[in-house]
């Protein structure tokens, strides 16, 4: 029995095999192989049985169905060629190894592939793949303000400190004993704002016993903090810059 | 401080068996989710474990602080959040040698996410796509970021937010326990302050309903059991296509005393 293996880029998104009843390719949920994405028509193509031989058929598709990167009509199938449709390769494949990877170990009957199941990318793709959009972010990522150290420089108001690094992933200004920027006086906030910081390295401000401003505008969600950025809270102001 | 909390898990509508599983330990205030995932019962045994050795990991650091950790000390956070992700890493060592132990457990993984207090700091931790929120007055706020193909496609502008809602790619991870030896944890600390909501919860909550409508039920229930029993119900009500799982915490206010008032007063006119 042949198997069709569905893949994006690198990564492997569904394994189908292929019996007597033919699988229907295309966007629309009703499809035997569903492929999410604009380049894929409704109901694209089919893959089927006949005398023994695989067939692939295209539905007249707006953009056009690829066996090894010529546009066909109606072809037979052979284990390893590939189905290019939109940005989605199907490869062609026998078998075998589905049924090994249902069954593990291969001495238990291959239990039924449910639909919606919890899936991992495949391990070896996977790690190609993140490679590939760890390299994306890096390049996305605004160079200069990462190798900065993000700063609180104390404008206005009574402080601990004049100055503080902000190294933690968590930041609270007020009275409490886990603050960082510590406020003096009895009625001040124990935990007035938090600013945290995030995986891609970007900080937020973000209200707790009171509302900060920033630049002069009430903080009602979390915010993202830019240099230059005047924090105004509880009777203090801070300026949040990046520092060389 | 006190922490009230409620959970509640269920098979759902269509599945035959619950392969989510939680854990809760009120004295050390410490909330543990996992969702398993792999073929005939191997998702059940790998989130079991999941929240089983997470919660040993962190009674032992507990007891003993000079125990080593577990992968590499994350800089920036606390004692507490590194433990945290030391547990995790090590739920991942046992989930990944069962799996390969076992026959028949191959694809066997499962996700995680945990919450530990420690006074007003809470450290956040997870690994696959489970998720946590907060509620904060009218603030409602996913802390977690989904390890799934489709998150990381919207993360890098690769599909929109409502590409992804329709995918039928949300059930592809691409980062979990289990799968490899080793694993990253993502770990955030935030504030805990008095009133404030956190739901740790699995897919199945979330495919279900939008985070308009957990918001709502986080919003007008006062007692975190009950608001844990209404948000499965209507989980399931809306289809319940997927196990459902959820632990909702609060952290409760303090009695106001008369002196208190005064402060708050002061406080609000300064």
């Amino acid at each position: 029995m042949a198997k069709l293996v569905l893949k994006f880029e690198n990564s492997v998104l569904k394994e189908m095999a292929v019996g007597s009843k033919e699988v229907s390719i295309g966007r629309s949920p009703e499809n035997g192989l569903v492929i999410d994405n604009p380049a894929v028509s409704h109901y694209h193509a089919r893959v089927f049985n006949e005398e023994g031989r695989l067939m692939l058929e295209d539905f007249g598709s707006m953009n056009g169905t690829f066996v090894n990167g010529q546009r066909v009509k109606m072809v037979t199938l052979k284990p390893g060629d590939s189905v290019g449709i939109g940005k989605h390769t199907i490869v062609v494949s026998e078998s075998r190894d589905l049924d090994g990877f249902a069954s593990g170990n291969g001495s238990a009957k291959p239990a039924a592939p449910k639909i919606n199941e919890t899936v991992m990318l495949d391990t070896k793709e996977r790690r190609e793949f993140l490679q590939k959009v760890a390299a994306v972010g890096e390049s996305s990522q605004v160079a200069p303000s990462r190798l900065k150290v993000p700063t609180l420089i104390v404008r206005k108001g009574r402080t601990n400190q004049c100055e503080y690094a902000l190294n933690d992933k968590l930041t609270v200004i007020g009275k409490s004993g886990m603050a960082t920027v510590k406020l003096k006086g009895w009625f001040a906030p124990k935990a007035a704002v938090q600013i945290t910081r995030r995986d891609d390295h970007s900080y937020y401000i973000g209200a707790a016993d009171k509302v900060p401003s920033v630049n002069g505008q009430p903080i009602l969600h979390p915010t993202i903090l830019s240099s230059g950025d005047i924090i105004a809270v509880a009777g203090i102001e801070l300026e949040f810059v990046y520092r060389d | 401080m006190e922490i009230e909390f409620g959970a509640q898990s269920d098979t759902g509508c269509v599945r035959e068996n619950n392969e989510d599983s939680y854990r809760v330990v009120p004295e050390m205030n410490l909330f543990v989710l996992s969702d398993g995932m792999g073929g005939l019962e191997s998702g059940e045994v790998a989130s079991q474990l999941a929240v089983d050795t997470v919660l040993a990991r962190c009674r032992e650091a507990e007891k003993n602080p000079s125990l080593p950790l577990a992968g590499e000390r994350i800089e920036g956070v606390s004692t507490a959040s590194n433990q945290l992700a030391s547990a995790i890493r090590s739920a991942n060592e046992v989930v990944y040698r069962t799996a390969q132990q076992g026959a028949g457990q191959r694809g066997m993984g499962a996700t995680v996410v945990a919450v530990r207090c420690t006074d007003e700091r809470m450290s956040v931790a997870h690994v696959g796509d489970s998720r946590i929120y907060r509620l904060r007055g009218d603030e409602f706020e996913q802390l977690t970021r989904d390890h799934s193909f489709v998150a990381e496609q919207v993360r890098h502008g690769k599909m929109t937010a409502e590409e992804a809602a329709s995918s039928t790619m949300q059930n592809v991870l691409v980062r979990a326990l289990g799968i490899e030896p080793t694993v990253e944890v993502d770990v955030s600390e935030e504030l805990l302050m008095e009133n404030d909501t956190v739901l740790l919860c699995s897919d199945g909550l979330t495919r279900e309903l939008s985070d308009a409508q957990i918001a709502a039920v986080l919003g007008e229930c006062e007692e975190p059991q009950a608001t844990a029993r209404r948000l499965v119900d209507m989980a399931k009500q809306a289809g319940g296509g997927d196990n459902v799982t959820v632990v909702v915490l609060r952290r409760a206010a303090k009695p106001v005393g008369a002196i208190a008032r005064i402060g708050r007063w002061f406080k609000k006119s300064a």
